[in-house]
This record gives structure tokens, C-alpha cells and sequence, in this order.
């Protein structure tokens, strides 16, 4: 992934109604547009921008289905962006820990 | 969890730097996937997909229902690692493999026809084929596997 991928994906998160339609996906994947806009106060050309932000990204995958568009939730850019940022900083804290604890031990 | 339909249809996407060709290597020969698919020694023919576990198991015998190097493979799936699982029908995974400018493929694996496996669907579902596709990136652009 390029530093330009993880851009894409952290914006999209940056939005409370984004993140209220992954959510939604979460829940129940493989929904069509009226069915995510059902649940939200807001036009249904502005939920079609949010999901454009969201496919951009690469969070949502779109298929069709006969004549409906179902968009999918895509965990992959998310576990992607745990990998490279969360678990290394937690990684790092942990093992700050241990060394305290080890020269706490060693010292007393 | 929390309804009937859910999960009946998973979508996975990622990018790789590599070319089809070693993306369809990769999912398609042993060699490589022991090396990110929990050890599965996994051969796919016109005709089959087989995965064998690292003590000789059948954990995967399918049929194959497309195969378009490299660009597009369609096999059966069934759970034959876990009497539980292996009892459910029989699912499918669809690999389809598409160039992007710079270098890039986009892998987007599906999985669905999970109807009559709910087990399955929950069992493969999330950190399952997540931890096996970033594998499968992580091998392909850096020569080393993921874990281990």
C-alpha cells in the first residue's frame, strides 16, 4: 500500500456519516443505495458522494446483482493500515514496558 | 452476527505490486502457497482445486469451475479441515486479477454462495482471508512471508 492508498483511507474514515456506513455494512453487507440511504437524514445524491469517497479508498467494493448496484464492505485497506500503524506503535509501548520492567527488577 | 443474510456474500480487495502472472503463481502452486496459506499445499488445475495440509491432510478438493490464467479462477469451497465445517454444502471463491497503471494488480477475492455454510461464512470471515491476502501481498512484494 502507498503512502497515497493510506491518504485515501484515513480521509474517508475522518467522517462520522462514513463511518456510520461502514457500520451499516458491518452489519449487514451487500446493500443497495436505497436501503443505505434509508437510514440516514441526508439527500441521496450526498450518500452517493460518501460512497464514492468510500470506493475510492477502497473500503467499499461495489457488484451487481441483476439490476441492483450492492456495495460491500472491504476490511482489507482497514487490517492493512493496522498492520503498518497500530501494531507498531503498540508493539513499541509494550516492549517500553518490559525494558521498565526488566531495569526495575535488575536495579531493586 | 446479527442476521440470517449476513456474510452469505464476502468481498475482499487489496493492491499488489506484481504482475498477474506471479499473483496467479502464487494462488495456484504449492510452493508458493504454503508460504501464506496456513501451510496449505494448494494445486489448482483446469479440473481441481486441491490443499493439502502440511501432514499430508486434505484440507480442500473442489471443482474448478473457471480458469483463465491470470486473470480469473472460480472453485468450490468446502471446509474439509473441520468435520464440523466440511458437513456444511459446498461454497464458492472467485479470484479475479486486474492490471492498474504503475505496476499494480487489484486481487479481489469473493466469497459467496454461502447460503447453505453458515459456519464457514463465520469462520473464514474477517482476520480468515485477511490474514491469508495480506500474507499473499506481503510474500509477493517482499519475498518473505508474513509470519514466521
Amino acid at each position: 500500500m502507498t503512502a497515497m492508498d493510506d491518504d485515501r483511507v484515513f480521509k474517508a474514515l475522518a467522517d462520522p456519516t462514513r463511518r456510520y456506513l461502514l457500520d451499516r455494512l458491518y452489519e449487514r453487507d451487500g446493500r443497495t443505495l436505497t436501503e443505505l440511504e434509508s437510514a440516514l437524514e441526508m439527500t441521496r445524491f450526498g450518500v452517493m458522494k460518501h460512497l464514492k469517497v468510500l470506493e475510492d479508498a477502497g473500503l467499499v467494493v461495489t457488484r451487481r446483482s441483476g439490476r441492483e448496484k450492492l456495495h460491500f464492505l472491504n476490511p482489507v485497506p482497514i487490517r492493512l493500515i493496522h498492520d503498518r500503524w497500530i501494531d507498531k506503535y503498540t508493539e513499541r509501548r509494550v516492549s517500553a514496558l518490559a525494558d521498565l520492567k526488566t531495569q526495575l527488577e535488575e536495579t531493586g | 452476527m446479527t442476521t440470517m443474510t449476513q456474510n452469505i456474500t464476502q468481498v475482499y480487495q487489496l493492491f499488489i505490486k506484481a504482475t498477474p502472472e506471479q499473483i496467479w503463481e502464487a494462488i495456484t502452486t504449492p510452493e508458493f502457497t504454503q508460504r501464506y496459506f496456513h501451510g496449505a499445499r494448494i494445486t489448482v488445475t483446469p479440473e481441481s482445486y486441491r490443499s493439502l495440509a502440511p501432514n499430508d491432510d486434505v484440507w480442500g478438493d473442489d471443482a474448478v469451475l473457471e480458469f483463465e490464467p491470470p486473470h480469473r479462477l472460480v472453485h468450490g469451497w468446502r471446509s474439509l479441515y473441520s468435520p464440523e465445517l466440511a458437513a456444511e454444502e459446498t461454497s464458492r471463491v472467485t479470484w479475479e486479477i486486474d492490471p492498474q497503471d504503475g505496476g499494480y494488480c487489484s486481487l479481489t477475492v469473493t466469497h459467496d454462495q454461502l447460503e447453505g455454510a453458515p459456519k464457514t461464512a463465520a469462520s473464514v470471515s474477517g482476520a480468515g482471508w485477511m490474514m491469508v491476502l495480506s500474507g499473499l501481498k506481503t510474500l509477493l512484494e517482499t519475498g518473505k512471508p508474513l509470519t514466521g
